[in-house]
């Protein structure tokens, strides 16, 4: 690996981090609503539900309804957290066992499929264009091609690729690596405290 | 309407445009900023959405409804809406923007938040329709009706503009049929009766349309032994329809009308008839709107009515409700409001058979009524033929009777019920209880 290489993609996971960072500072910045209403239930419950049950098929219908969206968004993500760790230990130096590098293949592998079927879908669904800007193909384009990469192992356009997605991070839609967690805390604290999270809560015997 | 609408919009003013905005940006706090980030436009909110389920259409995807409001923030608030607004999808609050949020916020939402739990990221949406509608509210864009509600509230102390008098005369004419059901002349419905332990809230139409609901409530606290009253001047109407205006300080000062009649009558509990938005009003919004904690607890009468039946203060006879029951969840008492099973556990004891809908429970789907939908004339049309999923699911069930614990949906249900052709009777749970009450005095006999 050219050192520059490496630099440069450290250069745009700083980017990235510091980019995320100062948008949630802006998100704080807006500041906290005080709650006066006497709570029905647990806060804290609700979020640890909100992280978990409530995003299964059995509680929620838009992933019963629609399981192979669901499934091809969880290979993708997997793809994309698998090609993370994969830069990660590449930029570390340190190789994977041949089994291992077997079962990472398979994740990105599967992360492709899972990216492109999901771009495919937005091509093709006359309401999910209506719904799209550019930024929704540009930010799949550019995770799908630096999950795709990965699968050939260590080269100088994954890393490139890599580079360019860390470096869109924080500009386009990709910015709900952080704020799903934002969004999902606050929905499992606002259901939690309401006695609706986790199910059963407040009123159940 | 839609001249109506289109001179008002054609009427905008930059600079009110401008105050649009900064009330929008006012509302928002660290969690909408968050939300409005965080859309990933999958659209698998879509089918969540009663709107969308009958009449699948773009604008009826909550996703896109969400996108005019996220457009906007971006924008005016993000760093990249103002350098290329193009690739992410910015536009800036201007007329076509401002009829855009007019149609999807009050013209194509109950805020009922059935999208809120099926949307992959976990946003809220309601949260932000709302900060779009006080917006519009600011602009002087709500749907004329749906403020003239409002009024109605801030100046006669009840959103039907009932006299004291009327109300008064009502209360007692309703006594001497509920003394002459129980046959005791000792059954009353007080009126400002200090001291009481209960104050009891109720929807004026009641008072105007419904008054055996208010009588079959009355009843059950007959029953009970309850030590409650109502109150003759402001403070006994539990609706709040700036809820679905939004605007917080009318909301603050209706509310207030409750608090008020409780320290005037120095009772120790709020209790809300049945009224989805009314209960969230009361329990989880009118603390927000007054900024400050309520010394007393405000409970639903469906959590009484419970209580009453657990501890055997009221005893019920379910084979006088003989014929099937089916249960509607009104999205402000059920999915905002938390309180799902104390209606269930009170009809599966008052009804000999209870069919439940699918989904029910937090997956309800809303019955079209909500969202101040009822008060906005201009959006009848949608508001029917968004009703048909809940009008599908009542046919499902196959019931006689659906039990609805909210007047609101009460008044939507009986239009599905005609256009849909249902062919149900529609109650409240109380005055199933009612129904089914064993009298005191045999209550007393039985081992």
């Amino acid at each position: 690996m050219h050192p520059l290489l490496v630099i440069g993609v450290l250069a745009s996971a700083a980017w990235a981090a510091a980019g995320l960072a100062l948008l949630h500072a802006e998100a704080r910045a807006y500041g906290q609503r005080a709650l006066h209403a006497a709570p029905a239930g647990d806060p804290a419950a609700g979020v640890r539900y909100a992280f978990t049950g409530a995003m299964s098929p059995t509680a929620k219908e838009s992933v019963r309804e629609h399981l192979p969206s669901y499934l091809a968004g969880l290979a993708y993500h997997a793809g994309i957290f698998t090609a993370l760790g994969l830069l990660a230990i590449t930029l570390a130096e340190v190789s994977l066992p041949g089994p291992l590098r077997l079962l990472v293949q398979a994740l990105l592998g599967l992360g492709t499929l899972g990216g492109l079927s999901l771009l495919l879908k937005r091509a093709l669904k006359p309401e999910l264009r209506g719904l799209s800007t550019p930024d929704d193909v540009l930010s799949n384009l550019l995770a799908t091609a630096f999950v795709a990469l990965a699968i050939f192992g260590p080269s100088t356009p994954w890393l490139l690729s890599a580079m360019l997605l860390l470096l869109y991070v924080p500009l386009g839609k990709l910015r709900h690596s952080l704020f799903f967690f934002v969004a999902r805390r606050h929905l499992g604290a606002f259901f939690g405290r309401r006695g609706v999270f986790p199910p059963g809560g407040a009123h159940g015997r | 309407m839609a001249v109506e609408l289109e001179a008002q919009l054609g009427a905008l003013t930059e600079e009110t445009l401008a105050k649009g905005l900064e009330v929008f940006r006012h509302h928002l706090k660290e969690a909408e900023a968050g939300f409005l980030n965080a859309c990933v436009r999958c659209g698998l909110c879509a089918d969540s959405c009663h709107y969308h389920r009958t009449e699948p259409a773009l604008e009826n995807v909550p996703g896109r409804k969400l996108d005019h409001i996220a457009a906007v923030f971006k924008a005016h608030f993000t760093p990249m809406g103002r350098l290329a607004p193009g690739l992410v999808g910015a536009k800036r609050l201007d007329r076509d923007m401002a009829r855009a949020w007019v149609d999807a916020v009050f013209g194509r939402c109950s805020l009922c938040g059935r999208c809120s739990l099926n949307c992959t990221i976990g946003i809220p949406m309601p949260t932000l329709f709302r900060a779009a509608r006080r917006a519009l509210g600011a602009m002087g864009l709500v749907p004329e009706d749906l403020q003239a509600t409002v009024d109605n509230s801030l100046r006669h102390g009840n959103n039907m503009a009932i006299e004291r008098e009327e109300w008064v005369e009502t209360v007692e004419w309703i006594e001497e049929e509920l003394q002459a059901e129980t046959g005791d002349p000792e059954a009353r419905i007080p009126l400002d009766k200090q001291g009481a332990r209960c104050l009891f809230t109720v929807n004026p139409r009641e008072a105007k349309f419904f008054p055996l609901s208010l009588q079959a409530s009355a009843k059950v606290f007959w029953a009970a032994g309850e030590d409650w009253t109502l109150a003759s001047d402001a403070g006994w109407d539990l609706t709040n329809y700036a809820l679905f205006t939004c605007e917080d300080d009318q909301a603050a000062a209706i509310v207030k009308n409750l608090t008020e009649a409780m320290t005037r009558l120095g009772c120790e509990v709020l209790v809300i008839g049945e009224c989805g938005h009314g209960y969230q009003s009361a329990r989880w919004m009118g603390p927000e709107w007054l900024k400050r904690v309520f010394p007393f607890p405000v409970v639903s009468i469906l959590e009484l009515m419970d209580g009453y039946l657990e501890s055997g203060r009221i005893q019920v006879d379910p084979t006088k409700n003989p014929h099937p029951v089916t249960l509607h969840d009104p999205c402000n008492l059920v999915r905002h409001g938390g309180i799902s099973e104390p209606q269930r556990r009170v009809l599966r004891r008052a009804v000999s058979n209870l069919v439940e809908m699918a989904p029910h429970g937090v997956e309800n789907y809303c019955c079209g009524g909500g969202g101040g939908q009822l008060a906005m004339s201009r959006y009848r049309g949608r508001r029917l033929k968004a009703g048909r999923m809940k009008a599908d699911q009542i046919k499902a069930t196959g019931a006689k009777v659906v039990a609805a614990p909210c007047h609101n949906c009460i008044d939507q249900l009986s239009e599905l019920n005609k256009e849909y052709q249902l062919k149900v009777h529609i109650k409240t749970v109380a005055e199933l209880v009612a129904a089914a009450l064993v009298p005191p005095t045999l209550a007393e006999a039985q081992p």
